[in-house]
């Protein structure tokens, strides 16, 4: 498939994405609460619309009823006087009609624009909440660059939507609808022939819709393209300068950027044509006016007063229809963008479980596994028919080689997943049955990936949750040794950390997670992989702590050092999804099963 | 406006086709201001019953003429300085991404991803519309506006049309009183937009860590924090924004009512006809649209200018690593490495990190680092990789100091396989040749992931070599991860090798096989670690405490000071798997015997 191929099966994947997602009355579902400020908006549009159309009325009748007779030097001066008064009466509802129409106009934009971001907060906390409560296996398959672009410049073109988009199609209707009216009422026969053009307009119109709105899309796309690219390459900017791939990544970098301008240049070449073919018809209809309006004047039948209006108001006729489609690109891109925020908002979110809720004080811990089946992607097993189970209390580990399903079982007590075959009981209910929050406030995990917020130690300890207060944070960064490296920063627990966490070391990382975990003070422990970082002294010192912990809470380990598991309650040897073997260290010993073999290779590793 | 220097040598590059937009536009602003005249003496012909077949044609054929002449000069200038505008913005974002590519690691430490991911977008499209819009808009509010005064005062005289242009200079003095404001909102918005944009990208990137928390609701308050903000900050912006169209309406209108009123005693006079009259009106409607590019085109600048400043801000960083101009020839057959007495800390403040570090790393020689977490072995590497530079002493690659070898030099001899490795969302096997297109080697590719023994969990994989690594596609686990950024090292075919705690996450018995090829393969190795397990096999092991080198010798000689670090790292990590009792039933000396021919 060439790339033009592709890019028009994109197109038709995402027209029809679009039309199956998208929903004027949906989006303007959040505009509803507000319709009485809406109602009020477009008042104040008709009534400008209005205060608008009627000036060119107003120069009408001054160029026919009293420059004639002003001009006219025979008249007498008293008919001449009471000219001038009508004039500058005249003048003076222009002058009236001019201010009305700056205050409504002024009072429609603003409460436009003020609702119109209202309704915009409401979509975007919307979206972001509805991301926050997507299920976990959403987002092993879903772009970060994109949902980021789907909250933050996705809305953005909405609020377009609301403001401009919205402002402009009522103006422009009631302005064109104006028009139309008045030029009947001023002549029919003219006004039939402003209407004969109207039918070009459209067509050509039209046309480069079609045109534009696929230069529009391709270029989202790529857009799109250039921002993963770009977030990509600045998070892993370090490993391109160090495997000296500057040059490579620039000249990838560069096609993308080539391909945006190729898809600009395509976009500026279409309005260059529009725009002025538009001009041309405009020429032709004031052409026509005048060809035929002398005419007219001619045989007595049209003044030049209302000749003169007629030019005017063409002129002000092909404006609204100039502005309708410029709105287009603005609503295509909208569309787009809703279409793109509802199929986010149409992911079902997670499961909120079930009603059982779990007292402050937690549960007892009771693990059990029951014939448990997983799979990430259907088909390929990586559990299959697990059964164990971990008394209250209990310290259980989990050995096994990498890919055995060991951080797989994890995942699933903590219900990031659910499995596909058999049950998981805590405490004698299925997991199923609590509510999911209260589970995973009850179930403290330390991850093998560690997450540091912008912010200060402090708040990533606490992470503002509701249970753990700063003299709990302190206490669980003491309680694993964390308080050591935090007293020798600057700012001790006030020091500002972020994301990329670069100033502290991954050990150090890891240390403020086991704190941040242990200061929940959670029922149910769980390590994933969690002492890979740690230096033997500190990971010495935590097991100390993790022990202490463990006294009053089931914990559940995944390790890969033989030392780690060394008095554990119950060993599970996970090989290849099954469960292969379990028992305490001295029972799997005896038997001549894999443990042993795990356990002589570190054995033999350490003593080598 | 200088400012704007940056981009001096595109439109120099440029200038004809700048040249040409202007030259149409110009045209076409003139070519505007003659249709009023031909509405004129339509007019005066009509209204003294003068018209004819003749002039009716003529001003006919006159208005389509004229109309037609617009739209191709329109066409022209669009074309031209639209086009341009287009091109300036991908020659912009180019050298924005070029220069990313320059930085150093002191720069990305103080610089969040979502920033520089807006300069990149946000800013350059700002410096885009100025150059494109903007210009268009000085040439239609200075060539419109005088073209149409000298028009006007053609018409009907200079008091006249003084008189009908009175209410000009207010227009003028509100934009000037306004605009300051508008430039200060607009930044705030800005500002607020990546404060935004930082909050979504930080947060669905700590998913995981949200969901196993439970803090969902907290997250989503914070979130409502930022959002309220720029609510705020765009209506803020907003109420001095729409202000302008409808204060731009009324004094034009004002002007109008100004000019029937005068216009009134000029036609009892007789010293102005009708068709003076309705040109001038038509004159006064043409000078709406530049009056509004008086105040588009300086608010268009303001942001322009705002985001110029960012991109300058920068484009001025300079990389502290300054590679050098001259770089010496270097032979790159075979390596050897020396630290000569090296310090470093990261500004003049900071303590120091490390402290007068030597060694040397022979050709075909292993060196070890261990030491504990903060102890700054991993800042060896780091000052190796010339991610920093050291504050005195040197590093000597083949005898020649790194800050005068071509980076691509330095480079080229080592490769570095982090504890966190980075995978680039592609395929597997071009995460492994590190290539955005298929030009690899996929026999070599093949065996760097045999060696780092990652190609069976490869063959597992959907699509194989081909399955996509990351955001869309499979989520690997941390020792997955650190077997494919060695076998990207590998691949890398380099005479030094250094692992940065780089098997943390690999379980032991693969370890053992990965430690195992390692010893087949001619490689200078560097190892950072915090395992006695994983060092001592070394040729060299370096003990690092505070930043000092404390200990040094092989395991052997390390051994024998039972009071030394090493010593009692070893012991613990011996009591620690909770063995003493079986390795007391080992020989001593056997074992130490043993070491020489270990994993290495």
């Amino acid at each position: 498939m060439t790339n033009q191929e592709k890019l028009n099966a994109d197109y038709e994947k995402e027209q029809l994405e679009s039309r199956k997602n998208f929903s004027l009355k949906r989006l303007y579902g959040y505009a509803l609460p507000h319709w009485k400020k809406f109602l009020f908006v477009i008042l104040l549009i008709i009534i400008t619309t209005g205060l608008t159309l009627v000036q060119p009325k107003l120069i009408q009748l001054l160029i026919d009823n009293q420059f004639p007779v002003l001009s006219d030097q025979t008249v007498s001066s008293a008919e001449q006087n009471l000219a001038v008064s009508a004039t500058i009466k005249i003048a003076l509802i222009y002058l009236g009609t001019l201010f009305f129409a700056f205050l409504t106009d002024y009072g429609q934009a603003y409460l436009l624009q003020a609702t119109g971001q209202e309704i915009l907060r409401k979509i975007r906390q919307n979206l972001y909440n509805h991301i926050l409560h997507l299920p976990t296996s959403f987002f092993d398959h879903y772009p970060l660059g994109s949902l980021v672009t789907r909250v933050t410049n996705d809305t953005e073109t909405l609020n377009e939507m609301f403001t401009s988009v919205l402002s402009n199609i009522i103006r422009n209707i009631f302005h064109l609808g104006g028009i139309i009216i008045i030029m009947f009422l001023l002549n029919y026969k003219l006004a039939l022939l402003v209407l004969f053009l109207l039918p070009l307009i459209i067509f050509i119109s039209i046309v480069f819709r079609k045109a534009i709105r696929k230069v529009y899309f391709a270029q989202r796309r790529v857009l799109a393209l250039i921002n993963t690219k770009l977030s990509e390459n600045i998070s892993g900017m370090r490993t391109i300068q160090i495997f000296d791939r500057k040059k490579q990544t620039e000249k990838e970098f560069n096609q993308v950027n080539q391909e945006y301008l190729d898809l600009s240049r395509k976009e500026v070449k279409y309005f260059s044509i529009y725009r002025p073919s538009i001009e041309v018809i405009q020429s032709l209809g004031i052409a026509a006016l005048i060809w035929f309006g002398s005419k007219g004047n001619m045989q007595g039948l049209i003044s030049f007063g209302v000749l003169y209006a007629f030019i005017n108001y063409i002129q002000r006729f092909f404006r609204p229809i100039f502005e309708l489609s410029e709105t287009f690109n603005l609503i295509q891109s909208a569309v787009t963008s809703t279409s793109r925020i509802f199929h986010l908002l149409d992911e079902p979110i997670e499961s909120v479980g079930g009603n059982l809720r779990i007292s402050k004080y937690g549960l007892k811990g009771e693990i059990e596994f029951k014939n448990v089946w997983f799979a990430y992607n259907e088909g390929e097993w990586v559990l299959k028919d697990v059964s164990f189970k971990v008394e209250p209390g209990q310290f259980v580990a989990f050995v096994g080689a990498t890919g055995a399903g060991k951080s797989t079982i994890m995942h699933l007590i903590c219900r990031f997943y659910d499995v596909n075959r058999g049950q998981i009981l805590i405490d004698g209910h299925d997991i199923k049955e609590y509510n999911i929050s209260d589970l995973r406030r009850t179930i403290g995990v330390v991850q093998q990936d560690v997450f540091i917020y912008s912010g200060s130690i402090a708040d990533n300890i606490t992470l503002n949750r509701e249970n753990v207060d700063y003299k709990a944070a302190r206490k669980a960064a003491s309680l694993v040794n964390a308080d050591h490296f935090i007293n020798k920063l600057p700012q001790r627990y006030r020091e500002y950390v972020t994301e990329r966490g670069s100033t502290l070391s991954a050990g150090q990382r890891q240390l403020l997670s086991f704190a941040r975990t242990i200061a929940a003070q959670p029922s149910i422990l769980v390590l994933d992989e969690a002492t890979a970082n740690i230096d033997t002294e500190t990971e010495l010192l935590i097991q100390d702590a993790i022990r202490n912990m463990a006294r009053q809470r089931s914990m559940l380990a995944v390790a890969h050092r033989i030392s780690t598991i060394a008095d554990a309650d119950n060993i599970i040897v996970l090989h290849q999804g099954r469960l292969a073997e379990q028992g305490t260290k001295d029972e799997l010993l005896t038997k001549d099963g894999l443990f042993k073999v795990l356990y002589e290779l570190q054995f033999s590793q350490i003593f080598k | 406006m200088k400012q704007y220097r940056t981009i001096l040598p595109f439109i120099k590059q440029h200038k004809s086709r700048y040249f040409l937009g202007i030259l149409a536009l110009i045209f076409v602003d003139i070519t505007h201001l003659l249709v009023p005249q031909v509405l004129r003496a339509f007019a005066d012909w009509m209204q003294k019953g003068e018209l004819n077949v003749e002039r009716i044609t003529f001003s006919a054929l006159a208005v389509i003429i004229l109309g037609l002449c617009v739209a191709i000069g329109r066409y022209g200038w669009r074309m031209n300085l639209f086009g341009t505008a287009r091109k300036l913005e991908y020659w912009l974002r180019a050298k924005l991404f070029n220069k990313y590519l320059s930085l150093d690691d002191s720069f990305y430490n103080y610089h969040r991803t979502g920033d520089l991911m807006a300069h990149v977008t946000n800013d350059v499209l700002m410096v885009r519309n100025s150059m494109g819009g903007g210009i268009i808009m000085i040439i239609d509010s200075i060539f419109m506006t005088i073209f149409t005064v000298i028009m006007m005062i053609y018409t009907v005289g200079f008091k006249t049309a003084l008189i009908a242009l009175t209410a000009l200079p207010f227009l003028t003095i509100f934009v000037f009183f306004v605009l300051k404001p508008m430039q200060l909102r607009s930044r705030r918005v800005q500002d607020s937009f990546s404060e935004m944009t930082n909050e979504v990208q930080e947060n669905i990137s700590g998913i995981h860590n949200i969901k196993a928390f439970g803090i969902e609701d907290n997250r989503s308050r914070s979130f409502s924090r930022v959002n309220q903000d720029y609510q705020r900050k765009n209506i803020d912006m907003m109420r001095l924004n729409v202000l302008f169209d409808p204060i731009v309406s009324l004094i034009s209108g004002i002007a109008l009512v100004v000019f029937i009123v005068y216009g009134v005693y000029r036609l009892l006079d007789g010293s102005m006809t009708l068709g003076d009259f309705v040109a001038i009106i038509d004159y006064l409607r043409l000078m709406v649209w530049p009056l509004i590019a008086i105040a588009l085109v300086v608010n268009s600048f303001q942001r322009g200018i705002a985001s110029m400043t960012r991109i300058n801000e920068i484009l001025a960083v300079k990389s502290r690593i300054v590679e050098s101009t001259a770089p010496a020839e270097v032979d790159l057959s075979s390596v050897k490495i020396e630290f000569r007495d090296v310090s470093f800390r990261y500004n003049n403040k900071s303590p120091w990190v490390l402290k007068n570090i030597s060694f040397v790393l022979e050709n075909q020689k292993s060196i070890a680092i261990l030491g504990r977490t903060g102890s700054g072995k991993s800042t060896v590497l780091q000052l190796l990789l010339r991610r920093y530079d050291v504050n005195s002493g040197q590093i000597l690659l083949n005898d020649i100091d790194i800050r005068d070898l071509a980076l691509t030099d330095l480079y080229r001899a080592i490769a570095l396989v982090e504890q966190e490795s980075f995978l680039f969302s592609r395929s597997i096997a071009r995460n492994i040749a590190f290539s955005s297109s298929d030009d690899y080697d996929s026999v070599k590719v093949r065996r760097s992931a045999e060696f780092s023994q990652i190609s069976q969990d490869i063959a597992a994989m959907p699509d194989g070599y081909d399955t996509w690594v990351g955001e869309r596609g499979v989520t690997l686990s941390g020792g997955q991860k650190q077997r494919i950024s060695l076998a990207r090292a590998h691949y890398k075919d380099t005479k030094v090798l250094v692992m940065d705690d780089s098997l943390s996450a690999v379980d032991t018995n693969t370890e053992k096989s990965i430690l195992k090829q390692l010893k087949k393969y001619q490689q200078s190795l560097i190892l950072v670690s915090q395992r006695v397990s994983t060092v001592q096999a070394a040729d060299q092991i370096l003990v690092i405490e505070d930043g000092e080198i404390t200990q040094r010798g092989d395991h052997v000689t390390l051994l024998q000071d039972t009071e030394g670090f090493y010593a009692r790292l070893y012991q613990r990590q011996l009591l620690e798997s909770e063995l003493t009792k079986e390795i007391n039933s080992i020989k001593q000396d056997n074992y130490l015997k043993e070491d020489n021919s270990s994993v290495y």
